[in-house]
């Protein structure tokens, strides 16, 4: 009877640890930090798929305040392809947090977005599966 | 006794069961080239067909274009060593596809002439990787070892029957090892886009190369005119010899921009005549200085652009006479401008696999030759889930709106075209835009 408890009990290990090594993993929508000479960016993309995507952005100094600024510019771009969309703006929803929506980014792959706050601009990388 | 058969049988059953369906998969599918070539007065869009099996047929479409004047054209495939097959293609007055099949009985590289125009194709040999012998290797050789372990059981000799027991599941193990780990196996460096293409490369892609970087010296265009052709002569430029290596990209082996003084433009596909050597024919040119500026891929990687001119001796000009919808957002310099071309109907046929081209020249002060920037920025079609091909020129189910962004690096005029096609005809829209320093130009 032992012997039945510890095979169903190897065999319960033998088949949660396969489940673990091979259980497809999505990557999640990290966000992404960019510092420019005085601003620091926050970008979190809502999904990390390529299609219509839309971001949320915290902007702040140095020391965590929040950004003056009436309009924040996304240049999304694909360097690989040669390629570049229209870029968005949007105003703030509350002093240095902006959300930019409607993003088209119709293609797999590696991203560049250019995010400017009046004269402060970062790059920020974007992976899309 | 009867029990240990059946279980044989389903065991045995269950294992070909896991690689039968594998078996399909094996099979590499290469994808369809399309090459659109300036082959005398007709502008034409090649279509090589994916090689479904060797010796087998190549399907060919021959798509004509507004214009084109009918009359008979013959493909010829060849390949050194190997038999050459022809077949003639009659086209008609309607623009539209007109197709040929010749045959092919080998993998390796093969030309294909289409009247004096030749197209290198690399016919792909179907040849299993490694890791898929590994996987059903395994799985058969599992399967065989579990066949005599069954049979040792049966006949009354267990303690031998570990032996082969043993050998099932290493066999097993090296099959799922291979199978888990061959999606992250690098691939090896392809005949035709990376390696100049052999018969022994092509039949053998798994061979390993110490090279890592396949990338070749720059090109050196010069263009010159033979009656109406205009011929390029492309040398390279470390060696100087005939550069016989491009790839196609974005539909053609070179993109030819050619604007004449008038500030007209033509968007050519010149045919390769011989190693290094391209022609294309100017139709009622111009007279005067031409500038002209061509796209390459060489093997290996990058695409290049080469600008030169030519004094051609015409008469006539022929303005770029297409309209559309125009609405430009044009911001300042280095910062991305938008130009939106509306062409009314829903019914864009995809040009050189992009919705649209738009060809920028400028900032012109004494003439286009001159000119700083030379641009050719794309509106793509957006990918289609689950189609890895392209969709060819049939499909006229694109636009009305095709948008292009480009960041203008310079102030100043500069010369653009938008370039679609609609019913099997080129749409040239010319217009000029104007990029101030600082602020937004308005519409």
């Amino acid at each position: 009877m032992k012997r039945y408890v510890l095979g169903a009990l190897a065999g319960v290990i033998a088949i949660t640890g396969a489940l673990v090594v091979l259980w497809p993993r999505t990557v999640e929508a990290q966000p992404h930090l960019a510092e420019s000479a005085q601003l620091r960016f926050v970008l979190t993309p809502a999904s990390t798929k390529s299609g219509v995507n839309a971001f949320d952005l915290r902007i702040t100094d140095r020391e965590g305040n929040p950004a003056p600024g009436d309009e924040v510019v996304v240049e999304p771009a694909m360097p690989q392809m040669g390629h570049a969309i229209a870029p968005l703006t949007a105003g703030p929803l509350e002093p240095g947090h902006y959300r930019v929506g409607d993003v088209g980014l119709f293609m797999a792959g590696q991203w560049e977005i250019t995010v400017s706050l009046s004269a402060e601009r970062v790059v920020i990388p974007l992976l899309l599966t | 006794m009867k029990r240990s058969g059946a279980i044989l049988l389903l065991v045995l059953g269950a294992i070909l069961g896991i690689v039968a369906p594998a078996l399909a998969d094996g099979a590499q599918a290469g994808a369809d080239i399309h090459v659109a070539q300036t082959l005398g007065d007709r502008d034409l869009t090649v279509i090589i067909r994916r090689v479904a099996e060797v010796p087998g047929p190549v399907h060919v479409d021959v798509v004509t274009h507004a214009g084109s004047p009918p009359g008979e054209i013959t493909l010829t495939a060849r390949a050194a060593g190997a038999a050459t097959s022809s077949a003639k293609v009659v086209l008609g007055d309607k623009a539209g596809f007109y197709s040929g099949v010749v045959r092919v009985d080998r993998g390796g590289p093969w030309e294909l002439a289409v009247d004096e125009a030749t197209i290198p194709f690399v016919v792909p040999a179907l040849v299993p990787s490694p890791w898929e012998n590994a996987t059903y290797g395994g799985f058969i050789a599992a399967g065989v070892l579990l066949f005599v372990a069954l049979l040792f059981a049966v006949s009354g000799r267990p303690g031998l029957a570990l032996v082969p027991t043993a050998g099932v599941v290493a066999a097993v193990a090296v099959a799922a090892t291979a199978a888990l780990l061959s999606p992250s196996i690098p691939p090896v460096a392809a005949p035709g886009t990376q390696l100049d293409p052999t018969f022994d490369n092509v039949n053998d892609p798994y061979q390993r190369t110490s090279t890592v970087d396949f990338s070749r010296p720059p090109v050196n265009l010069v263009p010159s005119m033979r009656g109406e052709d205009l011929v390029l002569s492309l040398t390279d430029g470390s060696s100087g010899r005939p550069v016989d290596d491009l790839l196609v990209h974005d539909s053609a082996f070179i993109h030819l921009v050619v604007v004449s003084p008038a500030g007209n433009l033509r968007h050519l596909h010149p045919i390769r005549t011989a190693p290094g050597e391209y022609r294309a024919r100017l139709q009622a040119p111009e007279q005067g200085t031409h500038a002209i500026a061509a796209e390459i891929a060489r093997r290996g990687g990058g695409v290049q652009l080469l600008r030169s001119s030519v004094d051609v001796s015409g008469v006539a000009a022929k303005p770029n006479d297409g309209t559309a919808g125009l609405v430009k957002e044009i911001r300042e310099v280095g910062r991305p401008s938008t130009i939106t071309a509306d062409l009314g109907k829903r019914d864009l046929q995809p040009w050189l696999g992009m919705l649209g081209h738009m060809i920028v020249v400028g900032p012109v002060t004494d003439g286009p030759v001159n000119a700083p920037i030379w641009a050719h920025v794309h509106s793509m079609i957006p990918p289609t889930p689950g189609l890895p091909d392209q969709p060819d020129e049939s499909v006229a189910a694109y636009g009305p709106k095709v948008p292009f962004t480009y960041s203008f690096p310079l102030p100043g005029k500069y010369l653009v075209w938008i370039q679609v096609e609609r019913d099997y005809s080129v749409v040239t829209v010319p217009t000029v835009v104007e990029v101030p320093v600082k602020g937004v130009a308005g519409k």
